[in-house]
């Protein structure tokens, strides 16, 4: 439930600093450092998503777990040059039945992630767009995002690239 | 790092200065003197109550002439100015007036002890301030909460003033709160912490360059802290020139890089130490003060005062011939003689009993003198910058050399120089109301930064001002 694609891409997008290709399961031990690097972004934003303990090896087993599973999307972003084989960025999104809505199948990305200095250049809108078709591909008539609600930079990106605002989801600590 | 005692015998100069052998002085020594100054102070603040006050500029021959100066006359001043706003800088002191702005949050080393603690201090930079500067300066603590609490504030105090100067503000709101303010108003906005410091230093920097015959474009640059001084000077050097992948910035957490673990945090809760961490990565290296040190030309360190944080084996692995800014006070982090030892070609400090004092009291009356008489409309780094030039020119007529980097405060001569290479600054970018020749802002600058000496001196020998009492001072009211 995250995500932090970074800033609005700078019109760049024409050469993105980064390759996309779908992930591996060797990726996972690059992935998961990316992925608690967000999940600790979101701490920022909200105490109701305060990073577990044991979110490490967690994140290991979610993570291969989705590479498993035809109703998940788990790309990465690779870097250039000298950073051609580092993975600096992924996408994790899922695809969810709408039992009462059309379109039926939506795909929610969940995890957005690129290293700072590969944002801001076109990195994040290339990812989107990657893993809007791939969903797509799987039969999703709608993409939504999941983030935390205080994450305006995040808020800016999605809004920049047409998405708004469909459903809330409110919290309060049992 | 604050400004220290400008006049005739600081009070740091208690301290007398010291040969290069001799031992640092002790801590039980030192702090011996830190509290009998403390105990005067506070004597002498309740025998003069206070520092300033607000003395008339012009004759008062009779009651009548309050006319003139108040009602009924004024109503023809102030529909004057209703008509044409610009005209307060002609018809009242606002021309010369700086509010002092701060919430108290970050008062000297003494933290967050809130506005009316830190009036005092701002008593203090006021008459630094009309002293240094010939500049009405009025302290002004708020009482406030959030940044746009503070910002709303100092936004709704601006008509009576042609600048600000912020002060004692917590890091890292005093960053957004200075932006902010400067893009809201349309005078020149000052944070001391930020820009004095910077400014004091760059203008260290640029000699200590010359002297062991450096370009600030190839140097490796090392900050040791990232606070309001240090971000500031990472600004400056860059816009001076400065390769950002040979400047490493070193925090407590080890060097500031685009992949360390805090830097999504910092993207959030201080997005300019984020875009430095950018910017620099690190000046290619991960680590700490040591993987930054090691090669490296210069070291700026203005960091919380830890005595020892810079070892002497630290100097050592830099380049021949190194620069060490050791600014803390009042322990710098590495003693100067230390420095020397293992190495350091030019050392600077933040104190006045050791050569190359880098002193905001160098960089704030000047500065302040310059865009007031360019009443200017901003205060952009390029004002900054010319200050900082101005400032190493200064020192050269002394002789630039290791020991000398930086024009001392006995050095007066050379803030008119600094007033003027502001204010031209300020007419060369388009901001300037005032626009002047060089030679007439010189001649002003000195005019008013001469006044305030002679207006003191005048002051105590008509015995407006009593004589400082010796010994324990009697206790009085006025």
């Amino acid at each position: 439930m995250s995500a932090a694609p970074g800033a609005p891409s700078t019109g760049e997008a024409s050469a993105p600093p980064v390759h996309v290709r779908p992930a591996r399961d060797a990726d996972v031990p690059s992935i998961v450092p990316l992925l608690l690097r967000l999940k600790r972004l979101n701490e920022e934003f909200d105490p109701l998503l305060k990073v577990r303990d044991d979110a490490e090896p967690r994140a290991g087993e979610v993570v291969r777990a989705q590479l498993a599973d035809p109703k998940a999307v788990v790309l990465v972003a690779e870097g250039s040059g000298a950073d051609r084989e580092k993975v600096v960025g992924f996408v994790r999104a899922s695809l969810r039945e709408r039992p009462f809505y059309t379109p039926q199948v939506e795909g929610t990305i969940v995890d957005i992630y690129l290293l700072p200095l590969y944002r801001r250049r076109g990195g994040g809108e290339y990812l989107l767009r990657e893993v809007t078709s791939a969903l797509k591909a799987k039969g999703a008539g709608v993409v939504t995002a999941e983030f935390p609600a205080q994450n305006e930079i995040a808020v800016r990106f999605y809004a920049k690239r047409g998405f708004r605002p469909v459903t809330s989801i409110h919290a309060r600590t049992l | 790092m604050a400004e220290s005692a400008p006049a005739a015998r600081p009070p740091h100069r208690l301290a007398r200065r010291r040969d290069a052998s001799a031992e640092p002085p002790t801590d039980r020594r030192r702090e011996g003197q830190t509290e009998e100054l403390g105990r005067r102070a506070v004597e002498l603040s309740r025998f003069y109550a206070g520092k300033i006050e607000t003395v008339p500029k012009v004759p008062v021959r009779s009651l009548h002439d309050f006319s003139i100066w108040y009602t009924p006359g004024v109503a023809e001043v102030s529909r004057a100015i209703h008509r044409d706003p610009e005209l307060a800088f002609e018809l009242t002191g606002r021309w010369n007036t700086v509010a002092i702005v701060t919430d108290g949050s970050r008062v000297l080393g003494l933290g967050d002890i809130g506005p009316l603690a830190a009036l005092p201090v701002m008593e203090g930079k006021a008459l630094l301030f009309k002293f240094l500067g010939g500049v009405d300066a009025v302290p002004v603590p708020i009482s406030v909460k959030s940044p746009d609490e503070f910002l709303a504030t100092a936004e709704a105090l601006a008509p009576a003033f042609g600048g600000i100067n912020l002060e004692d503000i917590a890091s890292p709101k005093c960053f957004g709160i200075l932006e902010e303010l400067s893009h809201r108003l349309e005078i020149p906005v000052w944070h001391d912490d930020q820009l004095g410091t910077a400014a004091a230093t760059v203008a260290g920097l640029l000699n200590a360059l010359r002297a062991t015959e450096r370009s600030v474009r190839e140097v490796r640059t090392v900050l040791l802290g990232a606070g309001a001084a240090n971000l500031a000077t990472a600004r400056l050097l860059l816009a001076l020139g400065q390769d950002p992948s040979r400047l490493s910035l070193v925090d407590h957490t080890g060097i500031l890089h685009a992949e360390r673990d805090d830097v999504d945090e910092l993207s959030v809760r201080h997005p300019w130490k984020y875009r430095l961490a950018l910017q620099t990565n690190g000046g290619g290296r991960t680590g700490g003060l040591a993987q930054a040190l090691d090669g490296a030309d210069v070291l700026v360190a203005a960091s919380t005062p830890v005595p020892g944080t810079v070892r002497p084996e630290h100097v050592r692995a830099m380049a021949p011939r190194p620069i060490v800014f050791a600014l803390a006070n009042p322990e710098p982090e590495i003693w100067p003689d230390a420095a020397r030892a293992a190495g350091a070609a030019v050392v600077a400090t933040g104190r006045s009993d050791f050569p190359n004092q880098v002193n905001n009291s160098l960089v704030f009356p000047a500065v302040f003198r310059g865009v007031l008489d360019a009443r200017a409309r901003g205060m952009p780094d390029e004002i900054v910058l010319a200050a900082a030039r101005e400032l190493a020119r200064g020192a050269e007529r002394k002789g630039v050399t290791a020991q000398h980097i930086l024009p001392t405060m006995e050095e007066a001569e050379v803030f008119p120089h600094v007033a003027a290479a502001v204010a031209d600054a300020a007419v060369a970018l388009g901001i300037a109301r005032h626009r002047r020749t060089h030679d007439e802002f010189l001649t002003r600058a000195r005019q008013l930064m001469a006044r305030p000496s002679h207006l003191v001196r005048a002051l105590a020998q008509a015995r407006l001002t009593r004589p400082m009492p010796r010994g324990r001072p009697r206790r009085s009211t006025a």
